[in-house]
């Protein structure tokens, strides 16, 4: 297993830092950063939704996965999109 | 309708500042409190990190011990602030969420509204910049930031009166960035205080504070009640001073 860090700028918005452990798979992911989450519990539930994913990753259905979840959730999120999220991590995968 | 009740300046410890605006929410949600706004100050100075920050990559822990800096979390997002004693004045509006827009860029459009109003009565020209900011000149100063938890809505934010970029980098991580005199000018280029368009003393934004936060609306000037003291100061032991909710990320 390894594991990384990487800090990512989403543009003309906030900072997120990933950092995760995988093997062929995600084994566990933590996100961070300056960004604005209501309500704040969704992040368990977009970390939750990362984790156990295969690799690689299909970037695009795992953007709109975590959509769904904010949506279901009802949730908004600040300074940075689904697909940020998913560029972060594939920031810290691909060093890992 | 209820009247706010604004309570004065006082300054505070960190984690006393933020166990405040939890025991506020707490009796707001009761009902036993009116809507809320105080102002207040920061002694020690500390740094406060947003909720969904990572402790170790935001804050140098041992300038800031060093310094004699407290370090507290914030129940809000955003990023990592400065709260320099004598270099900035916070508030916090404390109210049902109900009272407020449900869409939170409105909100924070109405709230940061008070302190463009303030900045204006001081003779600045203040503007509100999505999603979360005040700039003057397009340089930033006031960082505001938000929740919502249990039908009540906080909003607090600082309002920069003299600001101190080489001490501010000094207590901040630098693991990504290279502190160099180039990157310290571009910051002082991106920020901006009171401090740089008038020679009033730090009084006068809190005056101008209050005066914005009373206006158009029913208020009276409050206190803290003993429950909401003594409940921030059980919070601040239990929770804000605790090495669980600090490294909570």
């Amino acid at each position: 297993m390894t594991h990384n860090t990487a800090l990512y700028k989403v543009p003309g918005g906030k900072l997120i830092r990933v950092d995760v452990t995988c093997s062929d798979r995600i084994e566990q992911v933590r996100i961070t950063g300056d960004f604005f989450l209501h309500p704040e519990e969704t992040l368990e539930a977009l970390e939750a939704a990362l984790t156990g994913v295969p690799l690689p990753l299909d970037r695009a259905a795992l953007a709109a996965r975590l959509a769904a979840i904010l949506t279901q959730q009802e949730a908004t999120l600040f300074g940075a999109t689904p697909e940020d999220l998913v560029a972060a991590l594939t920031a810290a995968i691909i060093q890992a | 309708m209820e009247p706010l009740r604004l309570i004065p300046y006082r300054h505070f410890d960190a984690y006393t500042n933020m166990a405040l605006d939890e025991a506020i929410m707490e009796s707001v949600r009761a009902g036993r409190s009116a809507p809320t706004v105080r102002l207040y100050g920061w002694t020690p100075s500390a740094i406060s990190i947003g909720y969904f920050q990572g402790l170790h990559y935001e804050v140098n822990l041992a300038a800031c011990r060093a310094a004699g800096v407290d370090v507290v979390r914030r129940l809000t997002g955003g990023g990592a602030v400065y709260h320099d004693t004598a270099g900035e004045v916070t508030y916090s509006l404390i109210a049902p969420e109900r009272l407020y827009p449900r869409d939170i860029l409105a909100s924070y459009r109405i709230i940061c509204g008070y302190v463009v109003e303030a900045l204006r009565e001081l003779g600045l020209e203040a503007e509100f910049q999505p999603i979360n900011d005040i700039a003057v000149g397009g340089r930033k100063i006031s960082g505001n930031a938000q929740t919502r938890r249990g039908g009540v809505l906080l909003q607090h934010g600082t309002v920069l009166y003299r600001v101190d970029v080489e001490t501010m980098f000094s207590l901040l991580t630098v693991s990504e960035v290279k502190v160099s005199d180039k990157v310290i000018q571009s910051v002082k280029k991106r920020v901006t205080s009171l401090a740089e368009y008038i020679t009033a003393p730090r009084e006068a934004l809190i005056v101008a504070l209050e005066h914005a936060f009373s206006r158009g609306q029913a208020v009276e000037r409050g206190d803290y009640t003993p429950a909401e003291l003594a409940r921030a100061a059980a919070l601040a032991e239990t929770k804000y001073r605790t090495e669980a909710w600090i490294a909570l990320r």
